[in-house]
This record gives C-alpha cells, structure tokens and sequence, in this order.
C-alpha cells in the first residue's frame, strides 16, 4: 500500500498569518482553527498520514520562545487537532525535529539530555494519541540515534526515521544513505527515510540505497527543489504537476510512504496523489540479511562471498603494560595511534578493549569509542565482559558496532543479548558454556546453537551473528587445530554465518610462532573463516592472506597478488641503486644536501680514517654544502623543510666530529643571542632560525619566547654577543624590536642586531636602527657570517 | 550559538605540503608528509563554534548591543549585498602545538615544520567542514554564503580581533586572546563568512574579491597558491 504524508506546514501557518519569528507550535495553543485548517487542505488533496505541528515542539526548541514548560501542553493540543482534522480518515504522525545542537563530541549537547527532551516529546506525542512518531530532518545520525531510541523506550508506536541529506549523498556529519539505513533499521526503526534539503530528483538515488539496504518500509519527503528569491521572497522551482511525476520514479526506487517538505502546498500532494493512482507497491529485493556493521559514514559487510575482512585487535591493554599505563592515566594518544595505524595497515574493523584494572570501565570505553569514532571510519567492536561497560559503548557509539563476545553462560545471554537488540548491534558468538570450553567440534556446534537461539528469542535474526570457532593452543592439545578446522566447517553447514576467530593463541608455548600463526591462518581460511581477529601488523599473516586470496579465488586469477611489488623477482627499488661518489668529503656535502642525516656519521667517520681533520671537513664538506644550500634557497630550488632536514645531517656531522676528535674545535664563529621579543608567543620561526646558526657554527644562546627587553639586554652584556637576533611574528609586537634596540645602545652593547618575523620589513628594521634584516634563516645565517667577517 | 567539532578522518597531505613551502619542491618524500599528517591528526582536538548576526553592508555594521563596525574596505567589498554575517572561531588546540616545539628541541627540525603546516591545514578543513553544516540551513532561507574572510587578511586590522573573538563566543571553545592580539592556542582562527541572497530579480552581481591567495598582498609567500 502506498501512503501520502502532507506537505509543508511553516509556509502554510505564514500564509495564514504566523509573524515571521514567532514560535509555529505556539499557534496549536493560541489559533488551534488555524493550525486544523491546514491540515484539513492536505486531508482533502489526499493525505493518508498528517503530521502534528511539533516539529520545534522539543523542551530545547520552545525553550527559545520560553515555552520550555509548556511542552506537554502544546504537543498534546498539536495531535488533538490533528486528530480532529483526520476524523479518523487519516493517519496521525507525531513531528519531532532536530535539537539544532550537535550531540558530542560533535558539538556540545550531551547524549542523554538529547535522549531526554526526546523522550519527553515523544511521551506526550503518544499521550495526545498519535499513531506514529516521525523524526525528521536530522542531519546527525548519533542525534537521530538519540531520538529513536527516546520514542522507543516512551512508547510502542511505529517510528519513522527520516535523515536530510546534501548535495553529495551524505548528511552533514558525513552520514551515507547505506550507513544509516544499516544502523537505523538494526536499532528498530519502523521506516526509514529522507526529507528536505534536495528535490526529488536528487532523493531518488537516495531512496533506491536506502530500500537496497534494509527490510523497512522506506518513507521520501522531498523539497519542491532548490530556494531562490524573488522579490525579497523565498521561493520553491517545482510546480505541482512537475512535483507530482516524480512520484512514480521515487516509488520505483523503493518508496511507499511519499509526502512534501518545504515549498509543496496542498495542489503538490493533489498532483502526487494522482500521478500515484494505480502504481502498485515496489518489488524489494527478499535475499537474506547478510552481516553489515556501520560507522557513522562507513559500511562494512561480512560474508563467504566477499573478500577476508580484518578486525584488529590491537586496541587491547592486556599484556601491554604502556598502554594499560596510559588508559590509566586517562591519555588515549596510543589508542588513537592503533585505531589509525590499524586501518592503515588494512584493519577494516577495529576491537575495542579497555579492560584496565582500577579505572571506570563504562566511562574509559565510552570514552574510547568517541574519540577513535571522531579520526576513522572503520567500524568497531566492543570487547567487554562487562554489561555496563558494552551498554557505555553502544550508546556512544554513533553506527552499528559488534559485540564482543555473547558466549552460552547464562549471565552474558542474559545481559548481552537485549543490549544487543537495543542498539542494533552484531553479536560475536562465543561457544563457552557455564562449564567452560568445549573440546570438540561437535560440541561447540551445539554450544553456538544454544546461543542462536537464546539471540533470535530477544529478536535478533540473520545478519546479527558472526561465529568465533574458538582456537585453543596445540602445545596443549594436540586436536586443536583439526577441532578449529571442523567446526568452521561446521558452522557454515550448520548455520551459514560468517565465522571468525582470534588466531594467535594456536601457538601458545611453541617457538618460532609466526610460522605457525601463518600457517594456520591460511588452513582457516580454506575451511571458511571470513573475518580474523588478528595483528593487521603482522607480516606473515598479511602474506599468507595475500597468498590464500589468490588461492581461494577471493583475489581472482591472482591479480592483486600479482601486482603486489613485494611478489615481484626483482623488487622494483633495487633497480634505482644509488650513484656512489667516490671522493668521501663531496660524499659528505652531498649528504648534508640531500639531507641523508642517517648516513652521514658513517661518512664522517669514513673521512677521519682517510685522514681529513675537522677543519678541513667543516670547511670542505660542511660550509661549502650550507654555502650550497644557501644558493639553491635563495634561487627558489631548495624550500624551507629541505633546509631543515640538511640542518639535521650537519648536526649529525658536528656530533660525530666532536666524538672523534674532541680535541678539535668545530669553527667558532662568534655567539648569537636570539629571542622571540615580548608578547610574541610564536616561535617556530625563531627556533629555524637559532637552528640553522647552531649547526654553522655559530654558538647560540636562545632566550626563548615572549622575552622581556631587559633580559634580552642583559644576556647580550653577560655573553658579550657578537650578533642579537630579535623576532617578532605580529604588527603588534614588533614595537618591541625598537624597544629592545634603544635599551642594547643604552646599556653599551655592541652587539649588531639582526631582525625577523613575518609582519617586518627592511624598512622597519632601518627605521627601529637594526643593523641587518632577515627575511628567513638561511638569510640570517649569510648576514651573520658577512656580519662577522667584516668586523 | 551552534558548536560543531567537525570528525577529522584525514589530514590533507597536499594542502600540508603547500602551508610548509613545499609547492616547487622536487623529491620530497611525500611519507614524510603523511607522517607529520597522521601524527596531527592524532593530537589534533578540533573544536568550532559561530554565530549569526544582521549585518548593515552601508555601514559595515554588525546587530550587536553594542553594534560593532567592521573596518577596511576590502571586507567591505567583500561583504558588499550581504544582510547578514556568520563569525565563527575554529581550533585545534595546545597539543599539537606543544609537540611542535617539543620534536623542534628534540632536533626534529623538519619533522617539526611539517607538524605545524598539517595543524594549519586541520584548522582550514575544520573551519571548511563548519561552512558545509551552514551552508544547508543558509540555503533553506535562499543565502548564499560569501568565502570565510579573517581579521589580518588585506586591510582588515587586527586590531578588530578582540571582537572577532567576543562575537563568534571563541572562549567557549577555550579560544583566547594575547595583550599583542595572537589567538591562544595558536593553530586557531577567526572568520566572518557574509551570507547574501540570490534574488533574481536583481540583476547587479554582488562584488565579489578575488579568493584566498589572490586576495593577499604578499607575493613572495612560499604557500602561495600559483
């Protein structure tokens, strides 16, 4: 059956009067008739659904208006007139629009204050008597989340889910159409859909992703295309008629509840009633649920058909004291690290472990699961023992996670499995009983029988269950690699679900276990195992992955092992082999160049041994290649961080130098104060700068930044500097320079100064009295040594 | 007063290499780039927040109590036909850029410029991705939104900063202000983004300035965009 929503309702309330600024839910208390008048047009263009005139009907949205208090009142009054004006003809939906806040750490509303100013909405939307509760408009998925689990826990009605997208298919907070559909409908949502921001043109694609991706009824409520103005006013392009022809393609893609939004009137819905007479109701696809987790932007399915999909596993503390330590402190830099580095190496969903002893469990997870969902996309699972923690987790986690684990015992079944459904994640099925570990195959067959059953009884289905075949260590059972193999088997005869394991545990107690790990690995994978928990760092595993796509024809033909250039007889590096110049001290300006700051020792010492002293090196090698260096800066051929990797190789030299011979001096070519100048705070600039001089020779005093002038004076007198650099980044500090210039001629320095900064200029620095003026610190570097020489 | 920590999934390596002068360079090795990228986006703690006010183009002035008149011509030119003003701040906050002095003591030279060209890069695609959550709500009412113009750019005189800051309510997002005017964290930014409506019945195309790199007078920065 095919249903019609309404079209707009503001636009509707402004015609008839609603001031341009005012609250449009306050009319449902202070003009009822009015608000019943257009509901009644849409009733009689055809509407089967009408929705209540609460979309700014939150405690968040009337608080602006201070309405906050009358919420209850003004959502009930909404759905009496709806109801009133339906005279049981139509249907009664009861509007809930977004917060206008984003829900953290995207912005700043709490999770659960956004639940709560939902719950409360959609309680009293339910009290007035409405028959179903719509959100709509949302472009969060974490706040649409929110919402639906709010309308859900106040009240048994159906609850339609309706996402806003942009131009590029995605919502604002980077959602997809498949991700939300994934999320949304494990979750329980009753239909789900898209409205506003686009015109039906555009949602068609839309539609057809999300009908593609879940079994709900899919509900369209398009714009009449893209707002312009005329005449100072907001207009919509699409007539009635225009609007009504796409209603065919919208149900084609798989919509069966159609409606307006923004721009449609009555004569729209009229227009798309009658375009919809006798189109009959889309063919969905009916092909079992496959397996599919869901970040907030990204999708990733799990089956036998598609390629081995890694979990990893490294977001663990167990064993790894560093990482526990620091989760302990409340630091989740290495967690991040691992999420990042992870997906990197070809993690497609991560594991999520916070098992530290002593700490908050609920707050560390919910915590982690944030902060790794805000740097990457991968999917993740939830890997606790302890029900608060997953439920922490789950909560925060914006997409459909995986948990692990649900074994047979009958408090994890108990606890996990509503969890579960609640917020529509995959379960990680574990065949451990109350006894403990199942020995054979056949048992753990039937172990992971009683949890499929114990799960469909909660409501979880197919596409809910990933089997772990437990893998138990040979060194102390001789089976255990034969037991893994044959209930992998088993599982897929049995069940048919995608099965996963954690590996390493195989070659507990046995030397040389990547070997086995790899190994063993490649067995499973022949006999079905589609997802491994497993160190996506390992080279053998990555390897014998490799190699086993190719030959189980999840990498056809080999052609992705064939193009692998580690696969290659002659790697493709070792034909670039380096031009080696034989005389060692151009070796060693070349490297100070290029930068090579991990050969160069090896080239100092080369030349000691050959008899060149320091002298001779500095001179021969080192200045000439900064004198080089200089020259290709100034020509515009080298750049800034290529000087800077060239500063780190001649200070590699100097150190070597100074080891080997310490009882040559490396030149001295006069002290240099440098100082970022008072109320200055950048200093990157300045630390090149001081850089560049202490590795050519120049002894550096850097007095650091947001330096007082008297301490810079004072220091210059002290060290009896040749040379005083001053920095000054900011228009607003650089008056500092002429400050610190008349206190140095005060005080008796002769010390030259040298100035720098972004907002300096050579006109400046003549007019504050500075001797020289630096554009950069391969320049500053020149002038101190022209500077010098000349003295 | 909307806050929006926009998710940062991947620093760009490109705009990396421009913001650290590395545009006309050959053989620099782009994994040292992605290095410097990936250890951003681990310190990185995006924040953001704006603000929307009416705006008088005539004056220059901005509804606030007190109103407040934006100084220089060329934002006013840019702002020419706009009714109203978005000011928005974005940060990344301290870490990044305490480990940029950090690695810089530990001898990382290189290391440590490249850190600092990828904050800059985090905050322009954090203030990027705010423009994207503004633009839909913008276009419902017909605005068209102008490119983000910051205090300092052209003749716009940073001595305005200090309302920049009051006005987009930086100090939610800990966003603070030095006695000389500097953004504290540093890896921050301020910006007015006019939105102006497409009415076509007016014919007259808003004046509009050249964007971004074409708009600034120093020629020889090494990030200029060719």
């Amino acid at each position: 059956m095919i249903h019609i929503f309404d079209g707009a309702m503001g636009t509707m309330l402004q015609a008839e009067g609603l001031a341009s600024g005012a609250c449009p839910e306050s009319m449902n208390i202070e003009h009822p008739d009015i608000v019943q008048k257009v509901h009644e047009a849409y009733i009689e263009a055809g509407s089967t659904i009408i929705e209540t005139n609460t979309f700014g009907g939150s405690a968040l949205k009337l608080a602006h208006y201070g309405l906050a208090d009358r919420m209850e009142e003004i959502n009930i009054a909404a759905v009496n007139i709806a109801k009133k004006a339906a005279g049981g003809k139509a249907k009664v939906a009861g509007s809930m629009g977004p917060t206008g806040r984003f829900i953290k750490p995207l912005g700043d509303l709490d999770f659960e204050e956004a639940y709560q100013v939902f719950h409360e909405q959609a309680a009293a939307l339910a009290k007035g008597g409405a028959d179903y509760i719509i959100i709509e408009t949302c472009i969060d998925l974490q706040e649409m989340r929110a919402a639906l689990l709010a309308a859900k826990d106040a009240c048994d009605l159906p609850v339609i889910c309706q996402l806003s997208y942009s131009e590029d298919g995605r919502t604002v907070t980077g959602t997809d159409p498949q991700s939300a559909a994934v999320t949304l409908s494990a979750m329980g949502a009753d239909i789900i859909g898209v409205n506003c921001s686009l015109g039906p043109e555009q949602l068609v694609p839309i539609v057809r992703t999300l009908a593609e991706n879940c079994d709900v009824p899919i509900s369209v409520q398009p714009n009449a295309g893209m707002p312009y103005l005329e005449n100072g006013e907001t207009k919509f392009p699409m007539g009635p008629e225009d609007f009504g022809t796409w209603g065919a393609k919208l149900v084609e893609a798989g919509a069966t509840f159609l409606g307006g939004c923004c721009g449609t009137t009555p004569a729209h819905i009229t227009a798309l009633v009658k375009a919809l007479k006798g189109i009959s109701e889309p063919e969905r696809k009916k092909e079992a649920r496959p397996l599919i987790l869901s970040s907030r932007s990204k999708t990733v399915a799990i089956d036998k058909t598609l390629p081995t999909r890694l979990i990893g596993e490294r977001i663990n503390p167990t064993g790894r004291k560093k990482l526990a330590a620091e989760i302990r402190e409340g630091s989740l830099l290495s967690v991040k690290k691992e999420a990042v580095n992870q997906v990197k190496a070809g993690a497609h969903l991560l594991d999520v472990n916070m098992g530290v002893g002593g700490i908050d469990q609920s707050a560390a997870m919910k915590r982690a699961v944030m902060e790794i969902a805000q740097i990457t996309d991968a999917p993740l699972a939830i890997d606790t023992g302890d029900a608060k923690a997953l439920e922490a987790g789950l909560r925060a986690y914006p997409g459909r996670a995986l948990i692990n684990s649900v074994t047979a015992e009958t408090s994890r079944l108990k606890e996990f499995l509503p969890l579960a459904k609640k917020y529509g994640a995959a379960i990680l099925c574990l065949p451990i009983t109350d006894d403990g570990v199942p020995k054979t195959a056949e048992e753990r067959i039937k172990v992971m029988g009683t949890i499929l059953k114990a799960a469909r009884e909660q409501g979880l289905r197919d596409g809910d269950f990933l089997l772990d075949s437990l893998v138990m260590t040979v060194s102390a059972d001789a089976n255990a690699c034969h037991e893994v193999l044959a209930t992998l088997k088993g599982y897929r005869k049995e069940y048919g679900y995608p099965s996963t394991m954690g590996l390493s545990n195989i070659s507990f107690g046995l030397p040389n276990r990547p070997l086995i790990n790899s190994t063993f690995f490649a067995m499973c994978l022949a006999a079905g195992l589609d997802a491994p928990i497993m160190n996506p760092y390992d080279e053998a595993m990555q390897n014998a992955l490799m190699a086993s796509a190719a030959l189980l024809g999840k990498d056809p033909n080999g052609l992705a092992f064939s193009k692998n250039e580690a696969n290659l007889s002659v790697p493709k590096k070792a034909a670039e082999a380096k031009e080696i110049t034989t005389d060692v001290l151009s070796a060693i300006k070349l490297a100070v160049i290029d930068g090579e700051k991990d050969s160069i020792a090896e080239l100092v010492e080369k030349a000691i041994q050959e008899g060149h002293d320091t002298n001779e090196i500095t001179e021969k090698s080192l200045t000439a290649a900064m004198t080089d260096i200089g020259e290709d800066f100034g020509a515009g051929r080298m750049f800034l961080p290529q000087v800077l990797l060239s500063a780190e190789t001649m200070r590699e030299a100097f150190n070597k130098l100074k080891e080997l011979l310490p009882a040559q001096n490396t030149a001295d070519k006069g002290t240099f104060v440098i100082a970022t100048v008072k109320g200055d705070v950048h200093d990157l600039g300045k630390n090149i700068t001081g850089a560049l001089l202490a590795n050519s020779g120049f002894k550096l005093i850097d007095l650091g930044k947001d330096v007082d002038s008297q301490e810079i004076v004072k220091a210059a007198i002290e060290n009896s500097a040749d040379i005083v650099g001053l920095c000054a980044l900011m228009t607003t500090t650089m008056v500092q320079i002429d400050k610190v210039i008349k206190e140095l001629h005060e005080a008796g320095s002769k010390a030259k100064v040298m100035v720098g900064g972004a907002a300096l200029t050579q006109e400046y620095a003549d007019a504050a009295g500075a001797d020289a003026y630096a554009a950069d610190g391969v320049k500053a570097v020149e002038l101190a040594k022209a500077m010098l020489e000349n003295n | 007063m909307p806050i929006y920590n926009a998710p940062l999934m991947k620093i760009d390596p490109k705009e990396t290499r421009r913001y650290a002068g590395l545009m006309k360079a050959e053989n620099f090795e782009e994994s040292r780039i992605e290095e410097a990228c990936e250890e951003a986006l681990l310190l990185a703690m995006p924040k953001g927040i704006w603000e929307i006010y009416d705006y008088d183009c005539n004056t220059q002035r901005i509804a606030t109590d007190p109103p407040f008149t934006i100084l220089g011509e060329k934002i006013g030119g840019h702002l020419a036909g706009c009714d109203k003003v978005i000011l928005l701040a974005a940060t990344v906050g301290e870490d990044i850029e305490e480990t940029v002095t950090k690695r810089f003591q530990k001898g990382d030279y290189a290391f440590s410029v490249l850190l600092d060209a990828a904050a800059t890069t985090a905050v322009e695609q954090i203030a990027d991705a705010m423009e994207k959550a503004i633009r839909p709500k913008a276009a419902a009412k017909g605005y068209d939104m102008r490119w983000r113009f910051s205090p300092g750019y052209g003749d716009w005189p940073l001595e305005q900063q200090p309302d920049l800051v009051r006005l987009s309510h930086a100090e939610k997002i800990d966003i603070s202000l030095s006695e000389s005017l500097m953004l504290m964290p540093r890896k921050s930014i301020t910006a007015i983004i006019g939105l102006y409506k497409k009415d076509i019945t007016t014919t007259k195309a808003p004046a509009h300035t050249p964007k971004g790199c074409a708009a600034c007078d120093k020629l020889d920065c090494p990030s200029r965009r060719a």
